[in-house]
């Protein structure tokens, strides 16, 4: 869509201005809750700016495209809410990395996606500004937390999306709403200025409607800053696309294809295992035997590292802030009981039990022990294979509502996107068809550490059999 | 065992508090979560020596002094301000 939008921008068919204010009308007619703030007025400047570069020949891949971003994700002046309470009338005075750099490109930030709150969800439904729907059925869960992005992308209130992944907050959602989404490797993105869940497992990621698009805005907001000591210059994303994938080694986790995963999912993501077969890819199956610890161990890893970030939020330097005549402790309490909500509470709780004496070599502990124990037996995997093929999710989408009870039910539906945030890992995740109540299936392709090219180029060549 | 005292124990180390009637919600939540967690307890780590950091960032910037935000544009963020500074409750 990217590549269509830029004949059309640069051959004069459609001007930056008119492409803006069409996106912006169907954002105000949408009754999705996508968005916590639209930019309108901001926009049209972006667009204007953007019109100037490509009037004068100095336009970039994605000057002039429409853009939303996450947010948990810094942009200047334009509120940046985490979707809670407690940030409720932030605004940031400096841009996230990766926003300086679309807006470098002239890009055009329609607005600011809902997500679940401080990204702490799979169904954006915790959100302080209200839940989002999906847009293929407006009773079903958008997936999460960076479900806003994805029913924006799903619905074409936005070209493209930059969303975070912690545990699968790009690929679940991408997943649920049929589009793609693009969880970076560690370190391949700036985390400058995204605000802080649980830092060695998050990135900016990309959400679009083809692998292609993802890969056209990673490129553009990848490198190495200063701001950012875990971040690193890459390859182009998008060099091996069109290349052909025969001889492709990839391997199928038979973990992932056990009780816990709907039929309706295996057999459509076996199936495009199948289609990739017919191209000319290798087939073989392999294991991941640490799978069954993965989500205990990453809801103990980022709830100790939520509990040390969330520390910041006292309500002095920024954000909402309760007055009471009390103590500084109590003034504290008071305002972080009234600034989070239920979700964020718990994984504060639980990060800190995690971290207390007595506990610490029972559970954190134990939970990185099992992180480098993951690490290595996707080394083993990657030294016979290419690529990784799982399901993205092992459900599709969820009706609205129906698990708000079921805590363990909810945290252990990521176990298919976790393993890949605790190894530091690149993956995509891609439409591979419907279930029975119409709702989408994703399949994702896990690569090796800074691999975008090889899971791209891939995941392009599926779309491309998928026909 | 999550017991109530072990709950406002965790909630005071949180910076967060509950009342009586949430105490009940929040304690039973716990048990579920920490059941779910538990699973880590199985894992058999006497086979070798795990690392604990599987990766090493040594990337960093030198040290220096750089321009910075807006004093006044920082301090916008904050209800608690008075004479250009952030303002905290009495501590002593």
């Amino acid at each position: 869509m990217i590549k269509k939008l830029r004949k059309m921008l640069d051959g004069g068919t459609i001007s930056v201005n008119e492409l803006t204010e069409m996106y912006l009308q169907k954002i105000n007619i949408s009754d999705l809750n996508a968005y916590i703030t639209v930019c309108g007025e901001s926009a049209l400047k972006d667009a204007e700016n953007a019109q100037r570069m490509i009037n004068t020949g100095i336009q970039t891949p994605l000057t002039g495209i429409p853009i939303s971003v996450k947010d948990n994700i810094c942009t200047k002046d334009i509120k940046t809410t985490c979707a809670s309470k407690m940030l409720s009338d932030f605004v940031p005075v400096y841009d996230a990395t990766a926003v300086e750099k679309l807006r470098r490109q002239g890009a055009v930030i329609l607005g600011k996606t809902n997500m679940d709150e401080f990204g702490m969800g799979n169904s954006s439904q915790t959100s302080y500004f209200g839940g989002v729907k999906n847009p293929h059925d407006k009773n079903y869960t958008p997936g999460g937390s960076s479900g806003g992005a994805a029913a924006a992308v799903g619905t074409d209130l936005c070209v493209g999306a930059l969303g975070s992944d912690t545990g699968g907050s790009v690929r679940q959602p991408a997943s649920f709403c049929g589009v793609c989404g693009l969880k970076p490797t560690y370190g391949a993105v700036s985390r400058y200025g995204l605000i802080a869940f649980a830092s060695s497992l998050e990135q900016i990621g990309t959400i679009a409607n083809s692998a292609y698009d993802c890969g056209c805005i990673f490129n553009q907001i990848s490198g190495r800053d200063k701001y950012d000591s875990t971040s690193c210059d890459c390859d182009d994303a998008l060099s091996l696309v069109g290349t052909s994938v025969k001889g492709l080694r990839i391997g199928i986790p038979k973990e992932f294809f056990g009780n816990g995963s709907d039929d309706e999912v295996k057999e459509k993501v076996i199936s495009a295992a199948y289609t990739l077969r017919q191209a000319g890819c290798i087939l073989s199956e392999v294991s991941l035997p640490s799978l069954e610890y993965a989500v205990s161990a990453y809801y103990l890893i980022s709830s100790a590292e939520a509990a040390s970030n969330l520390s910041r939020f006292d309500g002095i330097r920024f954000g909402h802030s309760s007055h009471t005549d009390s103590d500084y402790n109590e003034q504290i309490t008071h305002t972080r009981n009234d600034g989070f909500g239920s979700e964020v509470k718990r994984r504060i709780m639980l990060g800190n039990y995690a971290l207390s004496h007595g506990y610490y070599d029972d559970y954190y502990k134990k939970a990185m022990q099992i992180r480098t124990k993951i690490c290595e037996e996707y080394n083993d995997i990657f030294e016979k294979c290419d690529v990784i093929l799982t399901p993205t999710a092992p459900t599709t989408a969820h009706k609205i509502g129906t698990r708000d009870d079921n805590l363990s039910k909810t945290y252990l539906s990521d176990i298919c996107t976790v393993p890949v945030n605790l190894a530091g890992l690149p993956a995509i995740s891609v439409p591979c068809g419907f279930n029975k109540n119409n709702m989408p299936i994703g399949v994702s392709f896990v690569g090796k550490k800074f691999d975008e090219k090889t899971i791209i180029a891939l995941a392009d060549r599926y779309e491309e059999e998928s026909r | 065992m999550i017991d109530i005292s072990l709950i406002k124990h965790l909630s005071r180390l949180s910076k967060i508090s509950f009342d009586e009637c949430e105490l009940a919600d929040i304690t039973r939540q716990m048990s579920d979560i920490i059941q779910l967690m538990d699973k880590v307890k199985e894992f058999d780590s006497s086979e070798k020596e795990y690392r604990l950091c599987p990766q090493k960032y040594e990337n960093l910037r030198q040290d220096t002094a750089a321009e910075s935000y807006d004093r006044e544009l920082i301090l916008k963020n904050s209800d608690n301000v008075s004479a250009g500074r952030f303002s905290v409750p009495k501590v002593v």
